[in-house]
């Protein structure tokens, strides 16, 4: 997602760019697409709804619901969970249908499904004209998990690499593949990290149910752990373990820094915008400095509703309120003054905002 | 709760003491059912009856009978998948399934699955509409569906036999097997039915077939009347049911489902009645196991269950008052259930109940009913119910019926006791009911129309807010007051002229289901549903058809008409021919086609519906 953002900053400036150049002449560009220069929010459906994506526009101006199907009158199914991108498409990862579908990012227009060789796949990452999808297997077999490579040419699984229980999300850097074990049906804590070249599979433990993570400024790695809720053999609670942020050395492979969470803590959602860490707890963000070595005490604000989703950007922080019976909201905040200043109904389930 | 059961069994032996000894009079035929609530406490109240030509007629499915035939929306995961009820707009858990008396459905989650029960070997499926908590306890909000076992003493002994065999499209095959023993002082049913199927149709308009949508199950049914003396009889009945069924996938790629579900039911009930003079008597005893099993993954051994003992004691009692042409009821009850998941320990949920009825005859003109209900129950606090239920008959062939009622639907096993989720501060739903109905019926027409409406107030729905100290967690709270409004209307007309004879039944119903909250149709339940049965006869040759409509259905809570569910028509149609027509050995050949005119539908978002099938059956009586 952060090569996305990259990738889309650079697309944006290299518009503004031609903008400028070429206004004299024909007044405006050539469109890529309906669904350039926006923000698009993934829903991952219910028994409600299909999984579906909005599109919102960078004025805030224009609304589109269910893209998908309205270019290509077909639904994506459940659950939607996730999004990758390339330059000119985007991939949208299903985890029900065990399937990727390929489109033009700015146009919406299908290019491929892909359905073969994928078993509950969550997230993807893009490295040259690969694509590497994290896959949880079977329910029952925490020993079948793998990250499945698909030829972005010819739209097909062509190998697989086996990887512990339960990979969740995953960040392609520097010819190395980074996964978070969320843990799937179960739990884990580990993160992998993958060596392209040979496939080899090394192991970093962390805190209990890693799921985000990024690059910080420094090139260190950021995992987000939530830890867990324990229960007995009679399922009564009978504590927790603990969640982190752990700042990771990818050369030495070792957890530089572990800011912990309080027992009972469980934070969820992290993002890094403009060298800050905001992440949510119990419905409330927090901001701290990607270098600080204690966690914040008092939140930023609060999120309305269900908080499912969150971005910054721009110093507009971007939460989705979900609903799985009805359509969700993105409500987004100016940073500065904690005021609400836009509230836009989007996917039902909405749980990913992406800057197109 | 001991005391209040001391108290009860105390006031009974008193009664029972001023009994007389007196003989009844014996009719040369008499019918024995299991659950007498259903024919004596409906003053008021709707009631059809599907008999068993007309189930055997719709052999597909529980769902496919209910949805051709009563009033009731069917929700249906693709054919032969996870299906549950709306009746007058109501939720899933507010449709009671009641077995000869007996309410089935499961404490794990308050409904029964209506593809998880075959319903061939019952004699006859009544449909009453409208609130029968009072007779039936927890979720009989809707309306209550029965599923009855027939039993007869006749001074002419007589022994029937029928084999029904069905092939079909998509390689069905359903076997049934019926035995039947009447003589004076005794009565037996016997039955046995197996039903397989690939049920791999056509997802018309994909490139794809119904993927992992086979099924198959067993089901076995006995009962059995015995005359004890002149003033009582002892009766037993049992249902036996074990299923697989496996889980279809959905578009847009059905290949990706892997799950397979297993049912096993076993049902049992003894009863014995003491009728003498005035007063009458009866003991019932119960045993109910539902097993389920969830494999998530059907090659593996691995499965999620849940596992339910329920028993029950009765003691009925009613006292006919002839003077004062009155009778009254009364109905305690105890039961212990015992539920547990793979994600819960097993517990035990005790209840004690007390119903009393009071009827009226005015005259052969009116009919008046006054029913009380309380329940004790050792998790919850379970609301005093009541119920009126009125018919006048002010003409020779036309009534007017009224009745109102208080019901309630238990929070289930799962929505108390979830591990982390459960919560236990749940209360009952209740609700607030009123219809008014008109009718005329004579020899060859019945029509009756009726409004009701129902206010549900404490619905319990699992919302990841339902707990503000833990946003996120999904929670079951008593969250939502939903108002319902509607119209039910069902016509019949049955006419012969010489040899030719005629049926029709129109059953329309109109349903508004408001959540106070939004301001909007709950999702799922259709404003406009309707069937159509058509029914023609000549000599050794009948003729059918059935059609069903119902109005598009939203999904999302906004009435969002991006999520919807169009509305559907679809026309079934068969035809049957006796080759055999001698009384007492029948042989009937049947030809249906389902899905006439191969329209592409849903009743749930993505999986299509059966395209055009066949099925051909030889239906045996001897």
């Amino acid at each position: 997602m952060r090569i996305s953002k990259f990738l889309t900053k650079l697309f944006i400036l290299s518009v503004l760019f031609l903008t400028a150049c070429t206004s004299d002449d024909d007044g405006v560009a050539a469109s890529k697409g309906n669904f350039e220069n926006g923000i698009l929010v993934s829903g991952e459906g219910s028994g409600a709804g299909t999984g579906s994506i909005s599109f919102i526009s960078d004025d805030f101006e224009t609304v589109n619901q269910l893209i998908y199907k309205g270019v290509n009158t077909a639904e994506l199914g459940t659950f939607l969970q996730s999004l990758a991108f390339d330059a000119q498409r985007a991939f949208i990862v299903v985890d029900n249908a065990n399937s990727v579908t390929v489109v033009d990012r700015f146009t919406f227009e299908s290019e491929a499904v892909i359905t073969t060789d994928l078993i509950t796949p969550r997230y993807m990452a893009v490295a040259a004209d690969k694509g590497y999808v994290t896959n949880w297997g079977s329910t029952s077999d925490d020993a079948d998990d793998f990250i499945a490579v698909i030829d972005l040419n010819s739209y097909t699984v062509e190998s697989t690499i086996p990887v512990g229980n339960g990979p969740e999300q995953i960040i392609a850097k520097d010819g190395k593949l980074y996964v978070s074990h969320k843990g799937a049906f179960t739990t884990n804590n580990i993160i992998s990290v993958i060596d392209l070249v040979d496939n080899s599979v090394e192991e970093i433990t962390v805190k209990d149910n890693p799921d985000e993570l990024f690059f910080n400024s420094n090139g260190d790695l950021v995992v987000l752990s939530q830890g867990r809720t324990l229960f007995d053999a009679d399922f009564n609670v009978i504590g927790d373990t603990l969640g982190s942020i752990s700042i990771i050395n990818v050369n030495s492979l070792s957890i530089d820094t572990e800011l912990v969470f309080a027992e009972g803590e469980h934070p969820s959602l992290m993002v890094l915008d403009n060298n800050k860490i905001y992440y949510g707890l119990s419905g409330e963000i927090y901001e701290m400095d990607e270098n600080s070595t204690t966690l914040p005490s008092t939140p930023v604000l609060t999120a309305e509703g269900f908080l499912y989703g969150m971005e910054v950007e721009n110093n507009n922080i971007y939460t989705l309120n979900a609903s799985f019976s009805d359509l969700s909201t993105l409500n987004v905040y100016d940073l500065n003054s904690k005021e609400k200043v836009q509230t836009i109904p989007v996917a039902l389930g909405a749980s990913k905002v992406y800057f197109n | 709760m001991k005391k209040a059961l001391v108290t009860f069994v105390l006031l009974w032996v008193c009664l029972l003491s001023f009994s007389q000894n007196d003989s009844i009079n014996r009719l040369e035929e008499v019918w024995i059912q299991a659950d007498r609530k259903l024919e004596k406490h409906s003053v008021g109240y709707k009631v059809i009856t599907l008999n068993d030509s007309l189930i055997q007629r719709n052999p597909e499915s529980f769902t496919a009978l209910l949805r051709f035939n009563t009033p009731i929306y069917l929700r249906e995961f693709g054919a032969g998948g996870t299906s549950s009820a709306s009746f007058r707009g109501t939720s899933a858990s507010n449709t009671a399934v009641i077995w000869n008396g007996i309410n089935i459905n499961s404490i794990n989650n308050g409904q029964t699955g209506f593809n998880s029960l075959t319903v061939s070997l019952f004699d006859a499926i009544d449909v009453r509409s409208g609130g029968g908590s009072i007779e039936y306890g927890s979720g009989a909000v809707g309306g209550t569906i029965h599923l009855n076992d027939n039993l007869k003493f006749s001074d002419k002994k007589c022994v029937k036999n029928q084999v029904v065999s069905t092939i079909g499209s998509f390689e069905t095959y359903q076997n049934l097997y019926k035995f039947k023993l009447t003589d004076n002082k005794l009565a037996l049913n016997f039955g046995v039915s197996y039903n397989q199927s690939e049920n791999n149709y056509k997802l018309l308009d994909t490139e794809f077939r119904n993927f992992n949508g086979a099924f198959k199950n067993l089901g076995f049914n006995a009962s059995g009347a015995f005359l004890l003396s002149n003033y009582s009889n002892l009766k037993f009945y049992t249902a036996n049911y074990s299923g697989e069924r496996f889980f279809s996938g959905e578009l847009p790629n059905p290949l990706a489902a892997n799950d397979k579900y297993q049912d096993f039911n076993h049902r049992n009930l003894l009863i014995y009645t003491n009728e003498v003079s005035m007063l009458k008597h009866e003991v019932q005893l119960a045993h109910l196991m539902q097993e389920y099993r969830f494999f998530d993954d059907r090659e593996a051994d691995a499965f999620n269950f849940g596992k339910s003992n329920q028993y029950l004691v009765r003691y009925n009692a009613s006292l006919s008052i002839a003077k004062w042409y009155a009778n009254i009821f009364s109905y305690l009850e105890y039961e212990s259930a015992f539920g547990k998941t793979d994600q819960i320990e097993e517990r035990n949920r005790q209840q004690l109940s007390q119903s009393f009825v009071y009827k009226q005859n005015l005259k052969s003109v009116a009919f008046f009913e006054a029913k009380i209900r309380k329940d004790f129950n050792s998790d919850y606090e379970v609301p005093f119910t009541h119920a009126l239920g009125l018919k006048i008959k002010p003409l020779k062939n036309l009534f007017i019926r009224a009745n109102t009622s208080k019901n309630y639907r238990v929070p289930t096993y799962n929505d108390l006791f979830w591990p982390g989720q459960g919560n236990l501060e749940l209360t009952p739903e209740t609700s607030k009911q009123f219809e008014v109905g008109v009718g005329y019926k004579n020899n060859t027409i019945s029509v009756d129309i009726a409004t009701f409406q129902i206010y549900a107030k404490d619905k319990i729905v699992w919302t990841p807010n339902g707990d503000l100290d833990r946003p996120g967690i999904w929670v079951p709270i008593n969250l939502r007051q939903v108002n319902n409004k509607g119209v039910e209307f069902v016509f019949s007309y049955d006419e012969s002229f010489n040899k030719h004879n005629f049926q029709f039944d129109l059953n329309y119903s109109y349903v508004q289901a408001i959540d106070e909250r939004t301001d909007k149709q709950v999702i799922f339940v259709p404003k406009h549903l309707s069937n159509l049965s058509l029914g023609y006869n000549f000599k050794r040759f009948s003729f059918f058809s059935q059609q069903v409509y119902n109005g598009k259905v939203y999904t999302t809570e906004s009435n969002s008409e991006d999520f919807l569910l169009p509305s559907i028509f679809i026309v079934n149609t068969g035809m049957e021919y006796k080759l055999l027509n001698k009384k007492g050995k029948q042989l009937i050949i049947g030809l249906k086609c389902n899905n006439l005119l191969n329209k592409n539908y849903v009743s749930q978002p993505r999986r299509p519906m059966p395209n055009r099938n066949f099925n051909f059956n030889i239906n045996y009586k001897f």
